[in-house]
């Protein structure tokens, strides 16, 4: 017992074809809630330019929507958003003890769910940039 | 022992907020992304269009409800995420003061914003 | 394959002069000796890899500090003829008694109760002695538990989740002990409990839980399992739920838990351990509401 051997964090990046549907969810829901809490602040920055004033303010907003990279990138943030928040609402039925049995359907379901609004929404999004 | 339990600890009243603020969240995060993105698109945003949105009470008081609840849930989480990552003692607590901070900085340039739109709070 | 060799004539008595060479014969002997026991086990393999089908291969993790050959871990590869029925352990013991001696595992009861062989199967934490091999696809890969320091080949250093099962005060401690009777359990609050009692502390929901690998001081799934079986025991009082509800309320403690559902997967006993974990969530919940 003099010495033994760390094998570090074995199991948690190698070994991610074995991760179980609540690992998913768990790696997707932390995931989206970065980016969420990293666009809140940029979002409330680039807001704040009607701190300056009305024009300013205006075409802060414009000259970024006109902008197809940021068009798309708006496509990626309602995919994160759709996702934490179904995820979100699955997580609120687990905390209330509901439906534990359905745990990874329920996590496949808003996988699913996530992926049909955002198509749905692409053309919404990208409209008079292309 | 027992003087502690007059009170909420730290970690029953974070989990318990964190999950209000979600279902909170859960319907003004979408109705937010509804209202500016596919009744108004995100294209034809102007200042005035945020004034006159601002200038009901209604939408204002949501907005910053909006702005507090979304950072507490948010800052909130990192710091679970930290402390899941077994940070702890003063690195902890250097982080959380950090992440305090933030958040005050971020809601008053927030209500600023707000302010200037509404002019004012409008009642 | 193996590093070891019989030693039993190693007190074999000798001329204490001509030492050296005597030593020299020795090692020489010991080399030849090593050689024979190496063709003879290539053989063996190879006569298993002809039979194909009756036989199963195991990759298993080889670590041990006290041998040169052995402290830069390894997988060795070992041929089990296989029967039906045949379990992983069942595996292991035939690898150890017939390849390899110094194969170093932890093993009791063989039949799920003494919680001894948690291993790290096919990247799944599961009871060796619970898990047949014909359910595996091959070659079956055997590591110790992780997260968990290795003391030498499967064996893995326990005392840290031993310490958190201690740290919930695991035993039954009624405030008031009735007086020449049997202390009686209603059937339902027994059906309550019924799954939590289950524990057979072999640590393999510890081991796959993702925040207690990040979080040294996190409680983990058992002993916040073994803490839920007593604080829903009626028979032991409400200043003692109270007390139990304290320590599970620490930062370190229920709250912890992502709702990742590895412990409940993993579990050999099918405890619903994160459904009681979430349980005590909101059970602290409301005896804080009530005194707020």
């Amino acid at each position: 017992m003099s010495q033994s051997y760390n094998r570090g964090l074995i199991e948690d990046f190698g070994r991610w074809r074995e991760f179980t549907a609540g690992m998913w969810a768990w790696i997707f829901h932390k995931f989206t809630g970065w980016v969420l809490v990293g666009y809140l602040f940029t979002h409330i920055a680039v807001l704040s330019t009607a701190l300056t004033g009305e024009a300013a303010y205006t075409t802060t907003i414009q000259a970024l929507e006109s902008l197809l990279v940021v068009r798309i990138l708006e496509v990626g943030l309602l995919a994160v958003a759709v996702f934490h928040i179904l995820n979100g609402l699955r997580l609120l039925l687990v905390d209330l003890g509901v439906g534990l049995e359905a745990q990874d359907k329920s996590f496949y379901a808003s996988l699913v769910l996530t992926g049909a609004i955002v198509v749905a929404s692409v053309p919404t999004f990208v409209a008079e940039v292309l | 022992m027992a003087e502690r339990y007059s009170s909420f600890q730290g970690g029953t009243q974070r989990w318990l907020w964190q999950r209000i603020t979600a279902a909170f969240l859960v319907v003004v995060l979408a109705f937010h992304f509804f209202l500016l993105h596919f009744v108004n698109h995100a294209s034809e945003v102007t200042f005035g269009m945020s004034e006159a949105r601002m200038q009901t009470l209604t939408y204002f008081s949501l907005m910053i409800l909006f702005l507090i609840t979304a950072t507490f849930h948010g800052v909130n989480g990192v710091y679970n995420a930290l402390v899941n990552q077994g940070l702890t003692g003063q690195k902890l607590t250097a982080v959380k003061w950090t992440l305090i901070v933030a958040s005050a900085l971020l809601i008053v340039q927030g209500v600023r914003t707000a302010l200037t739109w509404a002019g004012g709070v409008p009642i | 394959m193996s590093t070891q060799v019989p030693q039993a004539e190693e007190t074999e008595e000798q001329p204490a002069e001509e030492k050296a060479s005597v030593q020299e014969k020795r090692k020489q002997k010991k080399q030849e000796r090593r050689e024979k026991v190496e063709r003879a086990k290539q053989t063996l393999e190879q006569e298993r890899d002809l039979s194909g089908e009756d036989t199963y291969a195991l990759k298993v993790f080889r670590y041990d500090p006290e041998v040169a050959a052995k402290q830069e871990p390894r997988f060795d590869e070992f041929h089990v003829p296989f029967h039906k029925g045949m379990t992983v352990l069942d595996a292991l013991m035939y690898a150890r008694d017939h390849y390899d001696a110094s194969l170093t595992f932890r093993h009791s009861c063989r039949q799920a109760v003494c919680g001894s062989d948690a291993l790290f199967i096919n990247g799944r934490q599961r009871l060796g002695c619970q898990t047949q091999l014909s359910d595996l696809e091959q070659p079956v890969r055997i590591e110790p538990l992780p997260h968990q320091e290795v003391v030498k080949d499967l064996v893995v250093d326990m005392e840290h989740f031993y310490d958190q099962m201690e740290a919930v005060e695991p035993y039954f401690d009624a405030e008031e002990t009735p007086e020449g009777e049997e202390q009686r359990q209603s059937r339902e609050n027994h059906e309550k409990v019924k799954m939590s009692t289950r524990c057979i502390w072999c640590g393999a929901c510890m081991s796959s839980c993702n925040i207690a690998a990040g979080d040294n001081q996190y409680l983990g799934p058992a002993a916040i399992n073994k803490a839920y079986r007593f604080a829903m025991d009626e028979r032991e009082g409400e200043n003692r739920k109270e007390h139990r509800m304290e320590i599970l309320e620490q930062e370190h403690g229920v709250w912890r838990c992502q709702t990742q559902f590895s412990c409940t997967e993993v579990c050999p006993k099918d405890i619903p351990l994160t459904e009681h974990i979430q349980e005590l969530k909101r059970e602290a919940v409301k005896s804080n509401l009530k005194f707020w």
